[in-house]
């Protein structure tokens, strides 16, 4: 399940739509997110956040966003999200539903979810369990039936235990736990996540990842916008974004081998790529560029 | 693109030097929901003058507490903090805790004035210096983060980007001139360029010969920038002093949910003995050409 | 450092089942006939209710105690009032401008008395009642203001909110103030003036730290679906029962026999 691994200009609008065509024909499943020429301002801003975006993601694809801070990686997650209204697009559309249309967007809210980068910002109610079931609550849920999601949410992200406790006395780990599977209380086709890992030590990273990964599993299509290259690596491809457009889209080893996109982005390699860079500089040519230390050892191995 | 590099060349500081740092079976405890949570229990360790420290551990093991403590914040309730082998009460001690610096965890939270000069001259003007002194300070503080005074020095703090304002809340601390520099989890939040620069500012106090504890869950750059480790467990030293390299060393660190360094794991996994594991990775490089 | 202003205690008792919204118009109703009569006898039948509840309640002597306690401050002044200012003729000890009469005793200990019933009863709804439910009941009582155009539903979620982020500002507030001390502020010292300024430093990242929270809750919770005006159901619904029209009545007979007796 790999894309081309080349550079995709973003001018090239026809190529998104050859490509829809084209992952149909080859059996893939039909695009959870089609967004085409997306663009988006910031009042008063004066340049703007989204300049024509491309993106097409599938069920049970993983694709990480990259970018640097300003980059339009959250305004991003928003719109997708539906929580704000693009300024224009060719065609823009989660779920089936038309972001640009007022309904479409609190439509494509049910269906997409979106966890934020603050654990503690998300938390609204005075408990675990009674946060869990506030999206469900939002969209008139049964009490009886929110009472076995719920019990079903706190199960599967370990928060049984910790159904009545307060947020305050939660761990960063646990809070962006809590907020998870209030997030997912609600059944979603799509889940995109912002930054998520942040704020967290790697205990809470590595919980946050893995169910992602279990959720691309179950067949959700994951955004996932990250500054950590360790998690960019667990995902199917990669999309890069500067100013506002997607200057790379495609498997992640192309991502980190092009050593000028990734000078240029700011962004920083996996420890076995930055190793492998300090071989290159003293005559080491180690290709494909190493992005796990499992990679490294092989390719080091191999030079023996 | 390599990890840290120690420069050799101090930027903008004039040597410094650091305060030797000491705790003798120090004890701190405080109530949550009425039940007493014994924070730090018999915790001692030494770190000499201009030596780093990592301070590790999982969430809730006590790095911070042990970091207020020290500076001052908090009483230990038994034992006691050395700084320059004085104890709390014995003369000049005052002083000395003045040259201690702390950088809590975001520390952008800290920020409030209308310029970033005003901002960073909160602690220099408490310290009794003169104006002039203060200036001074402040706009050789402001270089040091690398947020130079000509640009920057009337800027709004809350109109700086997020790796500007943690640079900014930490020159607030460089500028009272600390001997011992305590950061509590500095990189969390920081996008890969920031959390390089950041370590370069952090590698270039070390040069110039200020102590410092990191207290940091990032055990690469605990790797890259610090001779000796702390490892707490519910309050308690785990292990302390030189890296122990070992497997129980590895051990140790896998129970607080720690890796160990990534340059370590590649030495053992190498067949190399992983004591000798660099800490940089143009070292490495080196090592392996 | 953990602090719930609600106090809440859980709790499976008689009174911790009965409806918040039963136990409201209930404690409303007796705080009310508290003060419609000045007379021992009356707010003796108050007080029996109100030791029945406690008891009823489960909960520990210690947490009732705690609600007291401030108002120990406030007994004083009562007393010192009356010392102050009964008219001379009265007294049996005088002393300066200070009289003491059996009748100002009385009544300062009567408004005493009264002041400890009326505060155990508001702890017994306080200690019982999760602030949810009670939010939630508040709202419900006051539906029809919904006609008046005012937001009921919208203000119960937004006290909701309050409550739960208190302790969080709270932490936010002593992490602000400790990393301020570390560089050298001083919030102990000097006069009035002095002391507000001083809290410039501290006042200032909390606005901009709680603005940038409402942004980001706001965008959390509309990306669950939350919109004002909708209808929105409950986990834990609330539900009035038998128990609760029975609190009804015993509460009405109460207040005949505080009224008339």
């Amino acid at each position: 399940m790999t894309a081309p691994d080349s550079s995709t200009s973003p001018a090239a609008g026809g190529a998104p739509e050859a490509g829809g065509g084209a992952l149909e024909a080859a059996g893939r499943p039909a695009p959870l997110i089609e967004v085409r020429g997306l663009r988006y301002r910031y009042p008063g801003a004066g340049t703007e956040a989204l300049a024509g975006l491309h993106l097409v993601v599938s069920a049970g694809e993983f694709v990480a966003v990259v970018g640097a801070n300003g980059s339009g990686k959250s305004t991003l997650a928003r719109l997708l999200g539906g929580l704000e209204k693009p300024a224009s697009a060719a065609r823009a559309v989660a779920c089936g539903h038309d972001l640009l249309d007022d309904e479409g967007r609190m439509a494509a809210r049910r269906d997409v979810g979106v966890l934020f980068q603050n654990p503690e910002n998300q938390l609204v109610a005075e408990c675990v369990e009674d946060d869990v079931a506030f999206g469900l609550e939002n969209l008139g849920w049964t009490p009886q039936a929110m009472r076995v999601r719920v019990d079903a949410m706190l199960a599967r992200f370990g928060l049984a235990e910790l159904r009545r406790r307060e947020p305050h006395l939660l761990s960063g780990g646990q809070k962006q736990r809590a907020a998870l599977a209030g997030v997912l209380a609600i059944p979603r086709r799509v889940l995109v996540l912002d930054e998520p890992t942040a704020m967290l030590d790697p205990a809470g990273r590595a919980e946050v990842l893995q169910a992602a990964l279990e959720l691309r599993a179950e067949g959700l299509a994951i955004v996932y916008v990250t500054q950590e290259m360790d998690e960019v690596v667990a995902a199917d491809r990669a999309i890069a974004l500067e100013a506002g457009a997607v200057v790379y889209e495609g498997g992640v080893p192309g991502l980190f081998r092009d050593g000028s996109l990734v000078r240029r982005l700011g962004l920083g390699l996996p420890a076995a790529g930055e190793l492998a860079l300090e071989l290159a500089a003293r005559g080491w040519s180690i290709s494909p560029l190493p992005l796990t230390t499992g990679d490294l050892l092989a390719a080091l191995g191999e030079k023996r | 693109m390599s990890a840290v590099e120690p420069e050799t060349r101090a930027h903008g500081s004039a040597p410094v030097h650091g305060m030797s740092l000491a705790c003798r079976d120090v004890g701190f405890s405080y109530q949550e929901a009425q039940t007493p949570i014994a924070a730090l229990r018999e915790v001692s360790f030494e770190l000499a003058a201009g030596r780093s420290l990592a301070l590790l551990g999982a969430s809730g093991s006590g790095k911070s507490t042990l970091l207020q403590v020290v500076r001052g914040l908090d009483l230990p309730e038994t034992g006691e903090v050395l700084l320059d082998g004085a104890v709390a009460g014995a003369a000049g001690y005052d002083g000395l805790q003045k040259q201690v610096g702390l950088v809590f965890q975001t520390p952008e939270l800290q920020l409030f004035a209308s310029s970033a000069r005003e901002d960073v001259a909160f602690g220099p003007s408490r310290l009794g210096w003169s104006e002039d002194e203060v200036a001074a300070a402040v706009d050789e503080a402001l270089d040091l983060v690398d947020l130079p005074p000509d640009r920057f020095g009337e800027r709004h703090p809350y109109a700086l980007s997020g790796g500007e304002q943690r640079r900014l809340a930490l020159a607030g601390v460089l500028a009272m001139r600390p001997r011992l520099l305590l950061l509590d989890e500095p990189f969390v939040s920081l996008d890969p360029a920031t959390r390089r620069e950041l370590a370069r500012i952090l590698a270039r106090l070390r040069a110039a010969g200020v102590t410092l504890v990191l207290a940091t869950h990032d055990v690469d750059l605990a790797w890259a920038l610090c001779d000796e480790l702390l490892l707490l467990d519910h309050g308690r030293v785990a292990a302390g002093g030189a890296w122990d390299l070992g497997d129980a060393g590895r051990d140790l660190l896998a129970a607080s949910r720690l890796r160990e360094p990534f340059l370590v794991e590649l030495w053992r996994r190498l067949g190399r003995d992983p004591r000798e594991a660099p800490r940089t990775y143009a070292e490495a490089a080196e090592a392996l050409a | 450092m953990r602090t719930t202003i609600a106090q809440y205690y859980p709790g499976d008792s008689p009174i911790h089942r009965l409806d918040a919204r039963a136990k409201f118009v209930a404690v409303t109703a007796l705080a009310v006939a508290l003060f419609v009569r000045d007379s021992f006898a009356g707010l003796a039948v108050f007080a029996v209710a109100g030791a029945v509840a406690y008891v009823l309640s489960g909960v520990p002597a210690a947490w009732f105690w705690r609600a007291f306690r401030p108002l120990l401050w406030l007994v004083g002044l009562t007393f010192l009032a009356q010392i102050l200012f009964a008219p001379a003729e009265d007294a049996f000890a005088s002393w300066w401008i200070f009289h003491v009469s059996w009748q100002g005793l009385s009544f300062a200990a009567f408004l005493s008395l009264r002041l400890l019933v009326l505060v155990l009863i508001g702890s017994v709804l306080t200690l019982t009642t999760q602030p949810l439910a009670l939010t939630d009941g508040l709202a419900w009582l006051g539906r029809p203001l919904r006609r008046l155009r005012v937001p009921t539903d919208e203000l119960a979620l937004m006290v909701t909110i309050a409550l739960r982020f208190i302790p969080t500002l709270l932490v936010e507030v002593d992490q602000i103030m400790r990393a301020q001390r570390a560089r050298g502020a001083d919030f102990g010292s000097g006069g009035p003036v002095k002391r507000a300024r001083a809290l410039v430093p501290v006042l200032t990242p909390l606005f901009v730290l709680s603005f940038r929270r409402a942004d980001e809750l706001a965008l959390a919770m509309e990306a669950r679906c939350y919109r004002p005006g909708i209808v929105r159901t409950r986990l834990h619904p609330l539900k009035a029962g038998v128990a609760d029209a029975v609190l009804l009545s015993v509460t009405a007979a109460v207040i005949a026999a505080g009224l008339l007796i």
